[in-house]
């Protein structure tokens, strides 16, 4: 073999590495459309879902969590199914880690304070989207967690907007709508 | 470039494990076997043969009762395996 040959078997081994976006697309349909269907359920029954002081915090806690543990399986499951893990995929399966660390921070930090944990969430949502699309380099994403960021200022600047509405649409723009876009991007990197 | 770099990477197999290895973070035994195209018994002689130069990192455990062999390169692989590329480039015709 000489060395041309070796180069080129070198090129074609890398190249063997693809990142598959198409899992970390159903991250985040799956999100996006779990928690629109989490605020609509809340928007629609709202005397159900606040029915004592600590109710909507359980609502707002533990379905989240179950679906964590859900897409924490189906990760690993396809990371097992793929056989390897690329730096790129690393980085981004830790930067959501801390976020699902940070959320549910928020969300405790939330009960005790008494404070609202949707623009926090939703800020630091916006911060994980828009790191996440710049790494993968998807414009869609990163402008999603940057528009999460507009949703943040104008629920600071007129606070008594309703939450839910505003989840809603954060969460569409931010997670669901370049969910799709990445999932229809062919992906060959 | 050193003799052990050049005795080790000028086989394609083992050229093929340490080049996939760079560009992964970590890798299985399984797919080592589908990226390099060689049978299994191949696959376990070349791996242990870089184990023991350092080349790359072996971790074996048991999940649900099987083996999972997991792989990863070292620092004294990535740095070997430059030397190496950077040694067949300037030789490049």
């Amino acid at each position: 073999m000489n060395s041309t040959e070796q180069i080129k078997l070198i090129n074609d081994t890398i190249n063997k590495t693809r990142v598959n976006l198409k899992p970390l697309s159903f991250n985040f349909i799956f999100w996006g459309l779990f928690l629109n269907v989490m605020s609509i359920i809340h928007y629609l029954f709202p005397s159900f879902i606040q029915q004592t002081d600590y109710s909507s915090s359980i609502y707002w806690i533990s379905l989240p969590l179950l679906g964590m543990i859900y897409m924490t399986r189906w990760n690993i499951k396809i990371g097992k199914k793929q056989g390897y893990e690329t730096i790129m995929g690393r980085t981004i399966r830790i930067i959501w880690t801390v976020f699902g660390f940070g959320w549910l921070l928020i969300v405790l930090s939330s009960i005790r304070l008494e404070f609202h944990p949707v623009p926090m969430i939703l800020f630091l949502l916006g911060l994980v989207i828009t790191m996440t699309g710049m790494i993968i380099k998807f414009k869609p994403l990163t402008i999603g967690g940057m528009v999460l960021f507009v949703f943040v200022f104008n629920l600071l600047s007129d606070p008594d907007q309703n939450y839910l509405i505003v989840n809603m649409i954060g969460v569409t723009l931010g997670l669901l709508i370049p969910g799709i876009f990445l999932n229809r991007m062919k992906t060959n990197e | 470039m050193n003799k052990e770099i050049e005795k080790l990477l000028f086989n394609p197999i083992r050229l093929k494990i340490v080049s996939f290895l760079i560009s992964v973070e970590s890798s299985s035994f399984k797919k080592l076997i589908e990226v390099s195209g060689a049978t299994k018994g191949n696959i376990s002689i070349q791996i242990k043969k870089l184990e023991d130069a350092g080349f790359i990192k072996i971790k074996k455990k048991f999940e649900k009762n099987y083996p999972l062999t997991v792989c990863y390169i070292t620092s004294k692989g990535k740095k070997s395996f430059d030397i190496f590329f950077q040694y067949l480039k300037s030789y490049e015709g």
